[in-house]
């Protein structure tokens, strides 16, 4: 067990002002078998009355609307999270669980994916959970890490195609396999111990409940990693979604610190 | 049936019918055109004890349809006891899983169906489509029986026919019945719509507020009316006439200007009821429609009344190699298309689109469903001063409140041309009224 404490600050910065806009954060730790957390503090810059929900993953979410002109939207979630609690994620919802069974939006292969799984067919193992991490261990093997050649709307198949992308792309990339293997698997969002930005990482059904694995590290999800929203591929749990009036062009800045706690 | 003296007013009818604006929009090449709806003054009539027959029918089907939406998005017992194949929901581009855990007020989804049926020759009506979206149409058949009334008041003197001008009570009671507290409003796309004129020509009747996005707001989880001083009055019921998609840029498509943002969201909290409730499509995809006698079966335990043109699924082996031995006498259509688009018959391909057709339908055999070309009944229209037949089918409406209720009337539509089976309003066809006999 550790405990992280974590900060994910995020900042829109507009060439224009804004005069109003339309926001849905989900960015708030998840509660599960393998993490808790708490002192979770939320703070929006401008600071407006904002209201909270979860949408059909149960992922939660915080939204609103901004009537205050600005030129800077940001928001920073603080908090601390004790992980490594159960090596299980969380109970699976039968109810849900096709959902993640068949391919959607983002994680949707195309030629090269279907051949790259034709190769790989003869070499599957048995047990569902080691074809899992089979199949992790060759992506990881065969996909190069590099940034800014993909972005947030990039499919598996294309990222496939390019051989090269993020944290996004694996988990999209590993999922569409994990769909013609037969084995459900959903998208996560989080974080992961050290300076950064934020992480995605894949989870996989097995015996009653989810698993977590990140293929850009190529291991299992351990004590080091915070998770936020799951969803069947990126667009599903996105971080932050916004619509506005006026700003101009817009750059964005996100930081994100997860420490662990020392002990004295 | 004495109705001579009302086909003299045809075209007195339709340049009434000009006159109010009763138009049917259409984009061709990128370009808005508003079309008339032509009227035909020959009503359809359908006797009474036929229509029955038909309403016992049609209640059946809306009630299972109704079943089935809930189900999916939320135990899906139908697909864990294999009736309905799982491909066929979630591969579908009518399911949304963002509708999965929301439950809409008193569990109600499709609360207003358009149900396409056709006549056979055989004297047997089967059901073509459901439309569970938003389906249009009423408001034709509303205002041409007035425009008539009024034309020829003895022809409805001398016949005992319902009264169709109920329609407007029944939909308020609808939006009543799921109305969480407030006003109720009628949310359109505006006039470049295609059925724009239905849109306001209802808020009048119903008595709600005709609204675009732009009026409507989301504050502290409630879904407010902007009043023209500014003030805002909570919103209970939204019947919405834009579809899914575009209804919430902050929950279905980003790009949408059209919606209200977070409105959703609010739904999905119990705090505004939206006819007919997002996630609908997954009832009435082409594929799904193969499906719905075994539905009425699975939920009501009870054999249908009506039945489907006989369709065949080529994601089934069995039911591919009929379609690929029997190609030459059906029509196939493509799951992902409306509106009399995606449809092709197989007797009038050449050799080679057919090589094509086939090749495209063993690559994606969930894409396609084929159906028996059913002989359906000609209906008279009048062309000039000629009496000719031409294909019609019927759209019945159907509301759901405490129960489904089958409005005593209903759009029949013909095709223009004396060759097509397509009677699509978008394809440029006519309409009538349809009289329903009281006795």
């Amino acid at each position: 067990m550790k405990k992280l404490t974590f900060d994910y600050y995020m900042q829109i910065d507009y060439s224009e002002t804004v005069s109003s806009c339309h926001f849905t954060i989900k960015c708030l730790p998840k509660e599960t078998l393998r993490q808790r957390a708490e002192n979770v503090k939320v703070l929006l810059s401008p600071d407006v009355p904002y209201s909270m929900g979860r949408d059909s993953f149960g992922n939660a979410q915080i939204y609103g609307w901004d009537d205050v002109a600005h030129t800077t939207f940001s928001f920073r979630i603080t908090g601390d999270v004790y992980t490594g609690l159960d090596r299980r994620e969380e109970q699976i919802d039968e109810d849900m669980l096709a959902v993640f069974r068949h391919p959607h939006g983002l994680n949707r292969a195309g030629e090269g994916l279907f051949a790259y799984h034709e190769k790989l067919a003869g070499e599957l193992p048995a047990d569902a959970y080691e074809r899992a991490l089979f199949l992790m261990h060759r992506l990881h093997e065969d996909f190069v890490y590099e940034k800014g050649c993909t972005d947030v709307g990039t499919t598996a198949a294309e990222a496939w195609e390019l051989g090269r992308g993020v944290c996004q792309d694996y988990a999209h990339i590993l999922i569409a396999l994990l769909h013609m293997v037969g084995i459900p698997a959903r998208y996560v969002t989080g974080m992961i111990s050290g300076e950064g930005a934020s992480h995605a990482w894949v989870e996989i059904a097995k015996d009653g409940f989810w698993y977590g694995i990140d293929p850009t590290n190529d291991i299992p999800v351990g004590d080091d990693y915070i998770k936020i929203g799951v969803g069947r591929d990126a667009a599903d749990c996105l971080i932050n979604r916004g619509i506005m009036h006026g700003g101009g062009s817009q750059t964005q800045t996100v930081r994100v610190s997860v420490n662990e706690e020392r002990k004295d | 049936m004495r109705q001579l003296d009302l086909l003299k007013h045809t075209d007195t009818v339709n340049e009434l019918l000009a006159r109010y604006g009763v138009k049917f929009g259409i984009y061709k090449n990128n370009e808005f055109k508003e079309q008339l709806f032509p009227f035909d003054a020959i009503p359809r009539i359908i006797a009474h004890e036929e229509f029955l027959f038909l309403e016992r029918g049609l209640k059946q089907r809306v009630m299972a349809l109704n079943l089935f939406i809930k189900d999916i998005y939320s135990k899906k017992q139908i697909v864990k006891d294999g009736i309905v194949p799982e491909d066929f929901i979630f591969a579908s581009s009518g399911y949304m899983a963002e509708c999965e855990n929301a439950m809409p007020p008193r569990g109600i989804y499709a609360h207003i169906s358009g149900i396409d049926l056709v006549k056979g020759k055989d004297g047997k009506w089967y059901i073509l489509e459901d439309n569970l979206r938003v389906p249009s149409g009423a408001s034709y058949p509303m205002i041409a029986r007035e425009l008539c009334r009024r034309s020829s008041p003895d022809t409805f003197h001398d016949n005992h026919l319902e009264d169709n001008r109920n329609y407007a009570g029944l939909l308020r009671h609808t939006m009543d019945y799921v109305n969480t507290g407030g006003h109720t409003v009628i949310l359109t796309p505006g006039r470049y719509n295609a059925a724009y004129f239905e849109h306001s020509y209802l808020a009048e009747k119903t008595g709600a507020h005709l609204v675009n996005g732009a009026e409507l707001r989301v504050k502290n989880d409630r879904l407010y009316y902007v009043s023209v001083d500014g003030s805002l009055e909570p919103v209970g019921a939204v019947y919405r006439r834009i579809s899914d998609d575009y209804l919430d840029p902050m929950n279905f498509r980003p790009d949408s200007l059209i919606g209200i943002p977070h409105i959703y969201d609010v739904f999905r909290k119990g705090n505004v009821a939206l006819l007919n409730a997002p996630g609908n499509g997954v009832a009435d995809d082409k594929g799904i429609y193969y499906f719905v006698p075994k539905m009425i079966r699975y939920y009501l335990d009870e054999e249908p009344v009506l039945s489907n043109a006989p369709t065949y699924l080529p994601f089934y082996e069995e039911d591919m190699r009929y379609v690929l031995e029997n190609f030459d006498r059906l029509v196939l259509k493509d799951v992902a298309e409306a509106g009399g688009y995606g449809v092709v018959f197989g007797s009038s391909m050449s050799k080679e689109q057919k090589e094509d057709f086939i090749a495209l339908l063993k690559r994606e055999p969930r894409r396609f469903i084929a159906q028996e070309v059913i002989d359906f009944q000609d209906l008279d229209i009048m062309d000039d001063c000629f009496v000719v037949p031409r294909k019609a089918d019927l759209r019945a409406f159907v509301l759901m409140a405490e129960e489904p209720l089958v409005w005593k009337s209903g759009l029949t539509r013909f095709s223009r041309n004396p060759d097509s089976f397509i009677v699509n309003s978008s394809q440029g066809g006519g309409f009538k009224d349809t009289w329903v006999l009281s006795q």
